[in-house]
């Protein structure tokens, strides 16, 4: 049973959502159940899976591989290690958290959770995928639903509602042509998504035609290209870059980051949960699966070029979320800018640095999917995002009050958060490499306590104009529960890290010592993350060392 | 040049499927006249029992591996063939179940529609066999002369009309190149088989002429330049006839590309490689832009044809083994796309009376299980996985890129971005907009059925692929000994740069 964790975290959204195809609209519970059930037996195993994954054995675990293709050289090789392994465990959180956070969508339901399950089942084919084909089959693959889920559960922005053409006509009812959705729409801001999206996925892809075809190995199994396979010149350099810029529009990096907070904005709150927690992380997560395993030279060359861009996307996503008044533009925004953190982190290439890079995106996930749920919970009660209308609602929702100020507190990284353990290890392991960098990484934290203290205040405190006094807290179990559990999940870990450490490290250590061919240094004190489990490096990394030791 | 018309029985046991289906055309012109009061949907399950018939008969070539060649090897019946075969009568099929509800818009001649259907089939199926440039020529104009008819069956109605004389007067003059192309080789080969050509002197003559073949065989594959006559032959011809054009016709002239480039002219692959290169960008580059323009969903689909021929020739330009298994293959998962999104057409035409996208607004709440359907047969065109289409792509690309053809892969995935444009604008009419009249669609049995067969084949070979292309590489094995991939460049020893 345990062999086959990965194929039921991947599968059970599925075929909840093929279930969901054979019922009918009208049984509402029915389908919240067959939704929030499937969603919930891959949370179980992805939990067990997170447990059961081994830091001390390292490297590839869980592993199923299924033939697929022999004429392509395609298998379905699923497998993970300590960098997949928190990911799976935080899109089986957020999707669940999800589930419940969208249990009060009236419109075309069944629709609604069909979408959002084979939505988050494709990031989590992509977590666990070594297969180049797959990965890219899974990436492609969550690009569609998210089309239609900010389409036909979305909402315009404030702007977009209030324009009107010459004529005083509503603009949207206006028929164009190719721009004919009005900026701001959430017809605008999904088309937009997806062909951004797909424009550079199809970069990445280009990027993984060139390795199948020079490798010469006729095969797209990561683990047999890692090890195969080797790249030098232009034309390492080349693939890299297809790669980095392909996958890094979804993290995104600055300048390919506009179609992030305008799908947030347009998204319905459970789609921005899974959007800005998980569906983002693929950049970071595919450039390290493919760029850092396959072309480690090459990353070691041109990495700094994250390490550029990652400055921008720290000052401009702050800046633009500070002036920002629409409270998803403010999330979203304060996403692009966190994001810039996990390239510092993975830009310096040091053992430090990335697990802390890892540790942020597990950890972002938890707090970005609190404020989105929080921020869609006050847009149902009051139907507007605008920042500067709102106000005083603390005194009709003192608990979503209460837990926004937790979600902003973990999003700043204070200590007692994952958060913090994150930018920490951050900011310590990319001091040596970068320090003008960390530098403005600290500003950065401190431009987030600007951005996220300013919304606080706008939304909760202050005076409630009288339109809002009917808006309802979140009362019930259904309501509550999803935030506990990111709130549990945050803080619980941001307590006790040494089990998430130790699994990162076990991904990290081969990682880095492949690329950078420095040996970890086990006695600094941040190395000893668990009393029980005193094990850096690990023996997947001592191997990795044995081989690159100069021959 | 002679050869002996002394034909045994196990000689005539290769032309069985084609000497049934003549037969069965008889049945069916005698059947619909001598019965007056025969109703339209009996003559039609009659030609679908004679079609399957005969796919019965090919599928028992393929299982006992029947092959051989006829009349001095102008006719050859091989395992490429019969895939192609059955390609095209899986596509009969399916337009006869989508024809029955449309048959009663035709004043008159119910009965001959059907049989000028399976006609063209039975000429299609030639085709996918003419192995030298007679019979090229007669199974080509065979096959076109059905569609003639077809295309202008509506006679009261203008677009249809318009629509027959232009596809008539390009189709013949496209015969004519042929006839010209087809003199100007046999003049300076002197040999009329295709296998016999190959090492032939690349003369002046020989070059013109196999220029003028290909010209009138992109016209019947629709590539640019030659794709004119497409958008308003597409828009006005009877849907089903529409349908039946997209798909069966492009196949059957995708056999003979096969034979004639990669049989006659394997020697001369550079030069031609570029032909098809330039043919292939213009089509998908031309096709896709102005498929954004398109408010007609018969019109987008005709562009969208383009772009995928386009799509296709890349396999052709690749000119290997593996390119011709992946242009089977793409065939393959096209016809399902294509057929299925026809359907959805037909059936929305039934109840709405139109084929505007506009009229496609809201069609998510007025019949979900249609809209749902579109949305499928939509992306598996685009090409977004785990859909059929995605995987005939992702073949495509990678015979290319074994071939080194960079630039072309690099324009068909631009394309692949420029068309999800359009197809989703379709999704967004039908998921996103709210309808203008919510009274729900409904759907006929035929229809339903052609739907559920293009969703099953999308979707099945989407998701496990393996034994469909186990079948496309089996039914090439004649090209196995083409040029395999370029020698792989030399990859340096040292792992970590020494």
């Amino acid at each position: 049973m345990a062999e086959y964790t990965l194929l039921i975290i991947l599968f059970a959204p599925f075929v909840g959502a093929l279930a969901l195809i054979f019922v009918s609209n009208r049984q509402l519970s029915l389908v919240r159940g067959i939704a929030a059930g499937s969603a919930f037996i891959s949370l179980i195993a992805s939990v067990y899976l997170f447990y059961a994954y081994d830091p001390l054995k390292g490297g590839y675990q869980f592993i199923q591989r299924i033939e697929w293709s022999r004429q392509l050289g395609i298998s379905l090789h699923l497998g993970v290690d300590g960098i997949g392994t928190p990911l799976v465990l935080a899109s089986g959180i957020l999707l669940f958290a999800g589930i419940f956070v969208s249990w009060h969508i009236k419109d075309r339901v069944k629709e609604f959770y069909i979408w959002i399950l084979i939505l988050a089942a494709a990031t989590i084919g992509v977590f666990m995928s070594l297969d180049l084909f797959f990965l890219y089959f899974f990436y492609e693959m969550s690009v569609i639903p998210m089309y239609l889920l900010l389409g036909m559960w979305g909402s315009h922005t404030k702007k977009y509602l209030e324009m009107t053409d010459a004529e005083g006509l509503k603009q949207r009812d206006s028929v164009g042509f190719i721009f004919n959705f009005g900026a701001n729409s959430k017809e605008y801001a999904a088309m937009k998504l997806v062909l951004f999206l797909s424009a550079f996925a199809v970069a990445a892809l280009m990027g993984i035609l060139l390795i199948y075809k020079f490798s010469g190995l006729n095969t797209f199994d990561i683990l047999v290209l890692r090890e195969q396979a080797h790249f030098s010149g232009p034309l390492a350099t080349l693939i890299w870059l297809l790669i980095f810029f392909g996958f890094a529009s979804i993290a995104p990096i600055w300048p390919l980051h506009s179609w992030s907070p305008v799908g947030h904005a347009a998204a319905p709150a459970a789609t921005s949960m899974l959007h800005a927690g998980v569906l983002m992380k693929l950049g970071h997560f595919s450039i390290i699966r493919v760029a850092f395993e396959i072309l480690p030279e090459t990353t070691r060359e041109l990495m700094p070029i994250a390490a550029v861009l990652c400055i921008f996307s720290i000052i401009y996503g702050g800046l633009v979320a500070y002036y920002a008044k629409d409270t998803k533009y403010v999330i979203g925004y304060s996403s692009s800018s966190h994001m810039g953190y996990v390239f510092l982190g993975m830009a310096a290439l040091d053992y430090i640095s990335l697990s802390g890079a890892v540790i942020y995106m597990f950890a972002h996930a938890m707090a970005t999917g609190m404020l989105f749920a929080m921020a869609g919970w006050v847009y149902d009660q009051t139907h507007t995002r605008d920042i500067p209308s709102l106000g005083g609602l603390s005194n009709r929702m003192p608990f979503i009050s209460a837990a926004f100020v937790i979600g902003c507190m973990a999003s700043i990284g204070m200590p007692g958060t994952v958060n913090f353990i994150a930018e920490v290890m951050i900011i310590v392991g990319s001091w040596n490499k970068y320090p003008f960098q960390v530098v403005v990484a600290v500003l950065g934290i401190v431009l987030t306590m600007a951005y996220l203290f300013k919304m606080m205040r706008g939304l909760f405190y202050g005076s409630m104009a009288e339109k809002y006094s009917h808006s309802h807290d979140a009362v019930t179990v259904v309501d509550r529960m999803p935030l506990l559990i990111m709130i549990t999940v945050s803080i619980s870990f941001g307590i006790f890290p040494g089990h998430l450490y130790s699994v990162v490290r076990s991904g990290v250590d081969p990682l880095i010592a492949r690329i950078t061919k420095v040996v970890p240094v086990a006695e600094h004190p941040m190395n000893r993350p668990h009393a029980t489990s005193p094990i850096v490096p690990t023996s997947a990394s001592r191997e990795a060392l044995a081989k690159v030791t100069p021959r | 040049m002679t050869f002996s018309l002394t034909l045994s029985v196990s000689d005539l046991l290769l032309l069985l499927p084609e000497l049934f289906l003549t037969a069965w055309l008889c049945v069916i012109l005698i059947v619909d006249f001598s019965f007056k009061r025969i109703v339209q949907e009996q003559l039609a399950y009659l030609s679908i029992l004679g079609l399957v018939i005969t796919l019965a008969c090919l599928a028992w070539f393929d299982v006992t591996g029947i092959t051989g060649t006829l009349f001095g090897k102008m006719f050859v019946l091989d395992r490429m063939a019969i895939f192609f075969k059955v390609m095209i009568l899986l596509a009969t099929i399916l337009v006869i179940l989508l024809s029955i509800d449309y048959v009663h818009r035709f004043a008159f001649f119910r009965g001959e529609y059907y049989f000028l259907v399976v006609m063209s089939a039975l000429g299609m199926m030639f085709m996918t066999s003419a192995n030298d440039l007679l019979s090229l020529f007669v199974t080509l104009e065979f096959a076109t002369f059905g569609f003639y008819v077809l295309v202008s069956y509506l006679r009261e109605d203008m677009a249809s009309n318009e629509a027959g004389l232009k596809f008539f007067i390009l189709g013949v003059f496209a015969a004519g190149l042929l006839a010209y192309g087809i003199s100007l080789v046999y003049g300076e080969t002197g040999k009329l088989v295709f296998s016999d050509m190959t090492g032939a002197a690349p003369t002046t003559g020989l070059v013109i002429g196999f220029l003028l073949i290909f010209a009138a065989l992109g016209f019947k594959i629709g590539a640019v330049p030659f794709h004119s006559w497409i958008p308003d032959t597409y828009h006005g011809a009877p849907t089903p006839v529409t349908a039946f054009l997209s798909i069966a016709p492009k196949v059957a002239a995708f056999a003979i590309l096969l034979r004639l480039f990669l049989v006659a002219l394997a020697t001369f692959k550079p030069a031609w490689a570029l032909l098809i290169v330039a043919a292939s960008i213009l089509s998908m580059t031309y096709g896709n832009i102005v498929a954004i323009a398109q408010r007609n969903v018969k019109r987008l689909l005709a562009y969208s044809g383009i772009a995928q021929v386009g799509n296709v020739l890349i396999g052709l330009a690749a000119g290997t083994k593996m390119g011709t298994d992946s242009i089977l293959f793409y065939l393959l998962t096209y016809l399902f796309a294509n057929l299925g999104a026809f359907a959805v057409i037909m059936a929305i035409s039934n109840a709405v009376g139109s084929d505007e996208i506009d009229d496609y607004s809201g069609l998510n709440r007025r019949s979900p299980f249609l809209a749902f359907a579109m949305l499928i047969f939509l992306l598996s065109l685009a090409g977004v996985p785990p859909l059929a289409g995605f995987i005939g792509k992702l073949y495509i690309f990678v015979a290319a890129i074994k071939e080194g053809l960079y630039i072309l892969i690099t324009v068909g995935l631009v394309n692949i971005v420029v068309s999800m444009y359009y197809y989703l604008i379709v999704v967004k009419k039908m998921y996103i907009n709210e309808p203008l009249d919510s009274s729900p669609i409904k759907t006929t049995g035929p229809l339903q059925a052609v739907i559920y067969v293009g969703l099953a084949g999308t979707l099945v070979i989407g998701i496990y692929p393996q034994p469909f292309l186990d079948w496309a590489v089996a039914a090439t094995l004649m090209f196995s000994n083409l040029l395999g991939p370029a020698a792989s460049v030399p990859v340096p020893t040292a792992p970590f740069g020494g």
